[in-house]
């Protein structure tokens, strides 16, 4: 990248807001606003009781606090819990009907919602704070019987589907925010592949949470049934504010038997400026259930932006012979905080995981990786390969590594790498003797050091992961 | 072409190199030979500009200042240095190295090689010994 490019984008590029009138719930968190998103939505009974039953839960659960990066204490009678463009209190039928505004937005962040110019082939959904407003490619998925549109549609749709698999991974009193989400989201996306179709197109949803004071809570659910295959991206942007905005999420990911799951996302949500002022709380539940045999589940993450990122996309290898993938990326820079990793458990037999982790922190920035590796007395003949990098830049960021591991098969093997490094003077000294300048080197080692995961991401994204690496952590060496 | 007059360099208030003069003319080959810690790589290391060193004197590269510019602004003007024991990056490939070492000291203008392939055939145009390297 030439230096002029880099000093344009040293400040976050998607802080923008779009001024859009909006339809909002109530403030707080109650009874009244639970039944005014279902309401609002047009759902059935049964979701309606699905959600008061997941609120009753949230009633007696604790918010845990058990993690490293603290923050302030969230008050959830002062949000909002949906906000919605106006113009799309009726979901757009067509492209034309959507606000301008809103696909201007797009535009902006990149997204082309317009099929005409087609984005390499991907199928986007794209969420504007608490709505889906556009998916694109419809029609030539249904051809292949392939369901992917809004979680709100699906509902009405497909309730039997929905039914079925909605809270299957992650029960109801699963833990606060991903209780807290099954009695509040608002959309998300919905996927279900046929058996033995292979989806043609990458599938991808694209968050954008633009009203203030709001949070996001977004549930996605991904079927595979048997012998299928479909690759899912998300993207997330977020304007820059001076307040903490929440964003709790829930990702149900079934692999039915010989089905195959890759998820991979690049977040990159508001970080905070440089005294840690603002950004987003990214707090979200990713859990995948390889149900049936011989089925497999990736997930690949790029975490660069939010102020806090707690995350564990987790793999339940329920089938024999199943495996689950973990590759992460997560960048923090100034006063970021992430306490991410994975959780990889084993039931079935000759299951297999593999956990490839890499952490960099730059500045002030604590990065963490937590994860927990267990192999259930079941699981005969099962494998876990951890690796986890961590690379310091400056000496005033942290880095730690906690695993978890039980074994409770003999037969079964775990193996756990890990290293800790710091960028050193002789490899900036060799790159800029070769004519890089100081950016440009960091970016090298970094991109480098990522190499392994950067390789999961589908192509068109890789190119775009290895720049915004690079732009996440400018001017942190000096 | 290359000038120093009265350089001085000191690591820790140490002092390595007390005043050295040098003129070397286009086309020489000059070899600088010594015993251990005489100087030889801290000579190098001050002319390519590797931080760490307090400087003192004159180096003039084609009759420009080169105390002002940065170690890869040296570089981009052909101070070379082979290194002793060359350092790896982990996850670099010599291809990936060589492709942004050569797109950054290319003019901001012209067109960059953002390809491996483009840039394989750049050097099979350019370089008949280099086939093996990749």
């Amino acid at each position: 990248m030439k230096t002029e490019d880099l000093k344009n984008s040293q400040e976050y590029k998607y802080g923008f807001t779009t001024d859009v009138e909006n339809i909002r719930a109530p403030r707080g968190l109650n009874e009244e606003t639970i039944k005014f998103i279902s309401n609002i939505k047009k759902e059935p009974k049964w979701m309606l009781d699905w959600r008061l039953k997941a609120f009753n839960r949230l009633k007696v659960l604790k918010e845990p606090d058990w993690q490293k990066p603290k923050y302030p204490k969230i008050n959830y009678q002062d949000l909002y819990y949906y906000s919605a463009p106006k113009s799309t209190s009726e979901k757009p039928k067509s492209l034309d009907e959507i606000d301008p505004k809103i696909l201007e937005t797009y535009k902006k962040l990149g997204i082309p919602l317009d099929e005409q110019k087609r984005l390499n082939g991907i199928a986007v959904d794209a969420v504007f704070d608490s709505v889906s407003v556009a998916t694109t490619f419809k029609d030539e998925l249904t051809k292949k019987g392939i369901i992917f549109c809004s979680i709100s549609e699906a509902i009405q749709k497909h309730p039997d589907l929905v039914k079925k698999y909605l809270g299957s991974v992650i029960p109801l009193s699963d833990h606060y925010f991903a209780t807290l989400n099954s009695a509040v989201f608002t959309d998300g996306s919905f996927v279900y592949i046929p058996p033995n179709t292979r989806c043609p197109m990458e599938l991808s949803t694209y968050f954008r949470i633009n009203a203030s004071e709001t949070g996001q809570f977004e549930r996605t659910l991904i079927i595979a049934d048997k012998g299928s295959y479909v690759s899912y991206l998300e993207g997330c942007t977020a304007p820059m504010r001076d307040e903490n905005q929440l964003h709790a999420a829930n990702v149900e990911l079934v692999a039915l038997d010989d089905a195959e799951i890759k998820y991979s996302t690049v977040q990159n949500w508001y970080p905070g400026d440089e005294n840690g002022v603002g950004g987003i709380y990214n707090f979200v539940t990713k859990r995948g259930a390889c149900r049936g045999r011989n089925s497999k589940i990736s997930w690949t993450q790029v975490e660069t932006g939010s102020a806090i990122t707690w995350k564990y996309p987790s793999c339940i290898l329920q089938g024999d012979n199943s495996v689950g993938e973990f590759y992460s990326i997560a960048i923090t820079n100034n006063h970021q905080k992430a306490d991410t990793g994975t959780k990889m458990i084993h039931l079935g037999k000759n299951t297999k995981s593999k956990i490839i982790s890499k952490g960099i922190s730059a500045g002030k920035a604590d990065n963490m990786y937590r994860g927990l590796v267990e192999i259930k007395n079941k699981a005969s003949n099962s494998r876990n390969y951890t690796q986890c990098d961590s690379l310091l830049m400056g000496n005033k960021c942290g880095a730690h590594t906690i695993p978890y591991i039980k074994n409770n098969n003999s037969s079964s093997t775990i193996e756990h790498e890990a290293t800790t490094t710091k960028i050193n003077e002789e490899q900036l000294y060799y790159c800029n003797q070769r004519g890089l300048d100081q950016e440009e080197a960091v970016s090298l080692i970094v991109n480098g050091f990522c190499k392994e995961v950067l390789q999961q991401l589908p192509m068109e994204f890789a190119v775009e992961a290895q720049k915004l690496v690079a732009i996440s952590l400018e001017g942190s060496v000096g | 072409m290359l000038n120093i007059k009265n350089l001085e360099a000191k690591v820790d208030n140490k002092h390595i190199l007390n005043g050295l003069n040098l003129d070397i003319k286009p086309g020489e080959v000059h070899a600088i030979m010594g015993p251990n810690g005489s100087g030889k790589s801290t000579l190098a290391n001050v002319l390519s500009g590797k931080n760490g060193y307090e400087t003192k004197g004159v180096i003039k590269f084609n009759g420009e200042n080169l105390s002002e510019l940065s170690t890869e602004e040296r570089a981009q003007k052909g101070i070379f240095l082979a290194f002793q024991y060359p350092l790896e990056i982990p996850g670099v490939n010599t291809n990936v190295f060589l492709r942004t070492s050569l797109n950054s000291s290319l003019n901001k203008f012209s067109p960059s090689f953002t390809y491996s392939r483009s840039f394989l055939m750049f050097c099979f145009d350019h370089f008949s010994i280099i086939s093996f390297i990749f």
